[in-house]
């Protein structure tokens, strides 16, 4: 019985935890651009993510090791620090992009400029990192993350035709009005924020930090197949969600308040309190996320210990490095850019660095000496290769694509 | 090690992590000590760790400037990497397992200095998370 519970609270905080500041500003933005049009492109995200995080989480419960300590162990000193610094770098523009996020949030429910937020949110991000234990914290901000269910009870209230509904997600059409540039360019920015470098960091740290080992590879494959598509699902909410409310009144996403608009209006008041709770949830937990994967991938570079497994005092480096990145954070959001537009450029970016994670590890998932008889299977191996292809194209593609457009102006 | 009479130290040794018995992070093998043997091969007399072996491996200036930082910041007249004999070493798989702890190798000496400087003045520092 205690199992099953542990289970169903896992699958609970991975749907809760699915979706951060980018899939929220990502599906708004291309549902009211683009219809349904490309909701393929996040399903193909869901895949992607899911075959990976089962791959990372799988040589972390059987090896122990962190995604960057595998990075550098395949990759060597010298490829493994040029990929350290631009993942890093994009975690940390990721980071800054959360933590608007949230601040942006707590003004919806306040009507109390976004910045005088920072300072609180930040030391209050700070505070939950050093004092709450793992699992605590994966928990409470996984569940609350779950009010985002909201987006979907709205959509049923809008009631459209369920046949086009899925007709159009199934045989997707780019909407006549606007460049084929354009619509790849936010396919890419959507496969970015479902598929974000630091989520496989997160994923595969979070089983050292919660020992798990090879017997809790069934549990974790049920997290990831059965949790990250529903998780997935409530990103489509949103994008329907702004389809059918946004884009016949010609209202283009550029506030938190435009993706939220669609649940007060079929919902209402209720309801937008509640979608802002889940924005709080969902932004703050993704800040956190962010925050510790940073330190993770610092100190696995290195070789440091790390981990909120270990009394702060014996991960000294861990958690400076948590401490400075937060402050580059906090510093970036208080040059007063606006945060939906990093946010913006945080998830391209990350679909720029996405083969930098994904390659090694695949690589490593495939080495038997290493992995013993939890090596992968032909069927992670044939999709995982396929994966690594279209990231690859994705990769190359999304900075002409930025330049053509001009960020999908 | 193994049957096959080759090892191959790139793929199976360097760039690891070095754990301690109880599993605590110490360092990733940044480097290795290798003296001739009799039959013509090489033996692993030592792990060696820190920017001082980080540093040659790193390209060009980036590692130049690591190895000259990190000369300045020693003491001594003549620093060199930190060395673990290899000795200490009791199993190597996904991790090389020593058999003593950081603290008992004296090693890393960033942390320590992170810790009394920084860490240690935060309160809750010596306290398990809840």
């Amino acid at each position: 019985m205690k199992r099953i519970l542990s289970v169903f609270l896992g699958v609970l905080t991975a749907i809760g935890g699915f979706v951060d500041i980018g899939d929220l500003v990502a599906n708004a933005l291309a549902g009211a651009r683009f219809g349904l049009s490309l909701v393929w492109v996040t399903m193909l995200g869901v895949v992607g993510i899911c075959l990976f995080a089962e791959m990372s989480g799988r040589v972390a419960a059987v090896t122990r090791r962190g995604t960057f300590d595998v990075i550098r162990e395949r990759l060597g000193p010298r490829a493994g620090l040029i990929n350290l610094v631009a993942s890093v770098l994009v975690t940390v523009l990721t980071f800054t992009a959360e933590i608007g996020g949230v601040a942006l949030a707590l003004e919806l429910a306040t009507s109390v400029n976004y910045l005088l937020f920072v300072p609180v949110v930040g030391f209050a991000v700070w505070l939950v990192i050093w004092r709450l234990k793992f699992s605590a914290l994966e928990n409470v901000f996984g569940l609350l993350g779950l009010a985002l269910i909201v987006f979907a009870v709205a959509l049923w209230k809008l009631g459209p035709d369920w046949s086009e509904f899925l007709h159009s997600i199934v045989a997707p059409r780019k909407p006549a009005t606007e460049d084929l540039s354009t619509y790849l360019y936010y396919g890419v920015a959507l496969f970015g924020a479902a598929l974000t470098p630091y989520e496989v960091f997160f994923f595969s740290s979070g089983a050292v930090e919660e020992r798990w080992t090879a017997k809790d590879i069934a549990t974790s494959r049920v997290n990831v197949f059965l949790g990250f598509p529903l998780g997935g699902l409530l990103s489509v909410a949103i994008a329907g969600c702004a389809a059918l409310v946004l884009m016949p009144q010609g209202i283009e996403v550029d506030t938190l308040g435009q993706v939220g608009l669609p649940v007060a209006v079929a919902v209402g008041k209720l309801g937008l309190a509640v979608a802002i709770l889940g924005f709080v949830a969902a932004t703050f937990g993704a800040a956190l996320e962010t925050g510790l994967s940073t330190g993770y991938s610092v100190a696995q570079y290195f070789g440091w210990q790390w981990g909120k497994f270990v009394k702060p005092r014996q991960a000294a480096r861990f958690h400076i490095v948590v401490l400075l990145s937060l402050m580059a954070a906090i510093a970036g959001v208080l040059t007063t850019a606006d945060p939906i537009k990093v946010t913006e450029y945080s998830i391209v970016f990350s679909a720029v660095a996405l083969p930098l994670t994904y390659f090694p590890i695949l690589v490593v998932a495939n080495d038997p000496v290493y992995m013993g008889e939890h090596v992968n299977g032909r069927l992670s191996n044939v999709l995982g290769t396929l994966f690594l292809f279209i990231i690859g194209i994705v990769a190359v593609a999304a900075i002409p694509l930025m330049l053509i457009t001009a960020a999908g102006q | 090690m193994t049957d096959d009479d080759t090892f191959d130290l790139r793929l199976r040794l360097l760039d690891r992590q070095v754990v301690d018995p109880d599993g605590a992070m110490i360092c990733k093998v940044d480097d290795v000590e290798l003296v001739p043997a009799d039959d013509g091969g090489y033996v692993v007399t030592a792990l060696l760790a820190g920017p001082l072996a980080l540093g040659p491996r790193l390209p060009g200036r980036l590692g130049r400037w690591t190895v000259a930082l990190a000369r300045r910041w020693a003491d001594g007249p003549d620093p060199a990497p930190r060395r673990i004999p290899f000795e200490r070493v009791t199993e190597l798989g996904s991790a090389v397992v020593l058999d003593r702890t950081r603290d008992q190798l004296g090693i890393a000496r960033l942390e320590d200095w992170v810790r009394t400087h920084v860490i240690d003045r935060i309160p809750g520092s010596r306290h398990e998370s809840e």
